[in-house]
């Protein structure tokens, strides 16, 4: 069964590295550029995995990743935080809040289907 | 010239007249001569006075002589009439035995009445007038005469106030309430004691010592008296007559030594019922409080002034207060929301310049990668220095926010346990492209004792990647090592380099932020220079440190000390 990836990002070229990457990996990569929409996509959906940027439109990371987890048809699948974020705390508060994993951005390109392969695995 | 003498001389000289008609320069010659004799026998006639203590009117000062109202005048007249007084001095009692007798010719001071009237002779003309007064205890109030019932009665033994009291209670019960005394001092020191419960003394006496022995006036008057001189009966009618004589001119002229002395004595009372220290002592004091009050006056005045001023002063300092502490809360305020939006700021400056890096480095590493396809020699290397230059970058912006971080004190440490030989490898493989660059020889010496060390991991991994970075980025030829040993129950990790080496008197700069050892505009090696500077200040949070050795031209060991959490490594 191929892996869904959803990505829930709002800058475009960020969206585009990481779908090109993931892609490239062979995966199926969808995509959401609001809280709103990448939350209605996870449902409709059930991805494989979620990656999810912090600062969005609208409903922010955290409360979308909450949300995530509150729903128990969604709640086993694995969330990665993939944020610019880099103050002190933003991992941790990412992690309380249900987060899987959590990847600093900028991203390095040679690793990261690596390491959103080993969250699939985890 | 006074009567007596020539009374004495009239019969020598009626008999020298008898000569007058044969000689008369003679007779008046021998006239004048017996004459002579007559006043020097006269001027040596001997006055024998028998006094006793009853000042003012006749006292002596101890071992001194005697004075008092009766002897000034009698002095007084003594000297005008030329007689030489002797005094004697005895008790009342025994001066009027001695008067009796004649073994004294004269006694001062004596009230006249008709008992002494028949064994003495008085002169005319009252020296005195006096009374008898009752004295008592502070306190205590006495009348009438009627009050003095049932008390006892201190009195001078044979005196006129003996006398006197002794017929108001005549009947033998009432005898035994009479204490009788020797002097009027012994009177009023009776009553003082507590023998008797009222003294009845002269006004004289009492006015000048009543109060010496705690005794007071009462209105109690009794039997007004006239005192006189008296002599032995008989004997000295020519000295009684001459006194009375100086005593009707005295009288008639206001200023004479007779109202000089009643003012000495009577009315100047000071004299004897205040001590010359004591009316010092009270005029300081009314002194002192004078100026005490005035001074008092002046302060309070200064007082009043200066409390008035500095109350203003407290009122504008409460303004000035309450308008600062606003002010400092203000700025405090200000400061807090500066604060704030400098963390904001640099969070929010961080996150959007790590949001476009992340495109450039994604991008030209997949570029790099030759995903997309194939890439030319010149292309590889371009993007090559795209990928450098943004990194670069990225490391400057890490920077700047740890410096940032550091500052604000909000640089916090998240310990995990990390395997110590995994952390070294994985950031030795981390650095080695770049020392392979450069044609170094990158060498790990692992310790005897891998294991667990606890530490927060990615900064841990920041100080040691930051140590090899520069060591790499400073050494030309040779080799970069990296070793750890653990000793004390502190881990010592050693990084060396056969590189450039640091001058002595550079070294300690070298942990301060943005400096570079060399800081020319052409400066050879690129960085910020905040590298060190956090990398120690991370190690110290961790209660560890960076040492530094080095030698010019021979190389550098910097040595990252941790002390272990559990005394060791832990193996696994």
């Amino acid at each position: 069964m191929q892996v869904t990836v959803l990505i829930i990002e709002d800058n475009r070229d960020n969206y585009y590295l990481m779908q090109y990457l993931l892609e490239n990996k062979g995966y199926k990569v969808l995509g959401a550029d609001s809280g709103w929409l990448g939350l209605e996509m996870a449902i409709h959906n059930t991805p494989s995995i979620i990656l999810l940027d912090i600062q969005l439109p609208e409903m922010d990371g955290y409360t979308v990743l909450r949300r995530l987890r509150s729903n128990p048809f969604l709640s086993g699948i694995p969330i990665v935080v993939v944020s610019s974020y880099a103050m002190t705390g933003n991992k941790e508060q990412a992690l309380s809040a249900g987060a899987t994993g959590y990847i600093e951005k900028p991203i390095d390109p040679l690793r990261f289907a690596d390491q959103i392969e080993s969250y699939l695995k985890a | 010239m006074s009567l007596s003498p020539r009374r004495m001389a009239q019969p020598d000289f009626r008999r020298s007249s008898g000569f007058s008609s044969l000689r008369p320069s003679l007779h008046r010659v021998l006239a004048y001569i017996l004459f002579m004799m007559v006043i020097s026998h006269m001027g040596g006639r001997v006055v024998k006075v028998g006094i006793y203590m009853n000042p003012p009117k006749v006292y002596w000062e101890e071992g001194g002589e005697p004075s008092g109202i009766f002897v000034d005048i009698l002095d007084h007249i003594a000297a005008a009439e030329g007689w030489q007084v002797e005094y004697h001095k005895d008790t009342w009692e025994n001066c009027l035995s001695l008067l009796q007798d004649g073994s004294v010719d004269l006694m001062p001071d004596v009230a006249y009445n008709s008992e002494r009237d028949k064994v003495m002779d008085f002169h005319q003309n009252p020296v005195l007038y006096s009374w008898t007064q009752i004295y008592v205890k502070r306190g205590i109030a006495l009348n009438s005469l009627l009050d003095l019932e049932g008390l006892r009665l201190a009195v001078l033994r044979n005196s006129v106030q003996a006398k006197l009291l002794q017929g108001l209670f005549s009947t033998p019960a009432d005898s035994s309430r009479m204490v009788f005394a020797s002097s009027f001092d012994e009177v009023l020191a009776l009553v003082r004691d507590g023998e008797a419960d009222a003294a009845a003394t002269n006004f004289y006496f009492g006015r000048m010592n009543a109060r010496k022995y705690g005794l007071e006036e009462t209105d109690i008057l009794l039997e007004p008296s006239t005192l006189f001189f008296a002599a032995k009966q008989g004997y000295f009618g020519d000295i009684l007559n001459a006194i009375d004589n100086h005593l009707n001119q005295l009288k008639s002229i206001p200023d004479s030594y007779y109202y000089q002395v009643l003012n000495k004595y009577v009315f100047s009372s000071n004299k004897y019922s205040l001590p010359r220290w004591s009316i010092l002592l009270a005029l300081s004091l009314i002194f002192a409080l004078l100026i005490s009050i005035l001074i008092g006056n002046i302060f309070r005045k200064q007082v009043r002034k200066r409390t008035a001023e500095l109350h203003k002063a407290n009122l504008e300092m409460e303004k000035r207060i309450e308008q600062r502490t606003e002010e400092l809360a203000m700025a405090m305020h200000k400061a807090q929301v500066a604060d704030m939006l400098k963390s904001a700021f640099l969070a929010t400056m961080s996150h959007e310049l790590r949001t476009p890096l992340n495109s450039v480095i994604g991008f030209t590493g997949i570029l790099l990668k030759e995903m997309p396809g194939k890439i030319n020699e010149e292309q590889s290397k371009m993007l090559s220095i795209i990928q450098g230059s943004a990194r670069h970058l990225l490391s400057l912006i890490n920077d700047v926010l740890d410096i940032s971080k550091i500052e604000a004190g909000q640089l916090d440490l998240h310990y995990s346990n990390v395997n110590l030989y995994s952390l070294l490898e994985n950031a030795i493989q981390l650095v080695g492209v770049q020392a392979a660059a450069k044609g170094l020889n990158l060498v790990f010496k692992p310790g005897s004792e891998p294991g667990d060390i606890t530490v927060d991991e990615r900064r841990f991994e920041q100080v040691i990647l930051n140590l090899l970075s520069n060591a790499i980025k400073f050494c030309d030829e040779g080799e970069v090592s990296l070793s750890y040993t653990v000793k004390d129950k502190q881990l010592y990790l050693m990084v060396k380099d056969t590189g450039i080496g640091i001058p002595p008197e550079k070294q300690s700069k070298l942990f301060q932020p943005f400096v570079q050892v060399d800081m020319g505009i052409n400066r050879k090696y690129e960085g910020t220079g905040l590298g060190l500077f956090i990398s120690r200040r991370i190690m110290n949070l961790m209660g560890g440190d960076i040492t530094l050795e080095s030698e010019v031209n021979k190389g550098s060991l910097f040595t990252v000390i941790l002390p272990l959490k559990n005394g060791g490594i832990q193996c696994k």
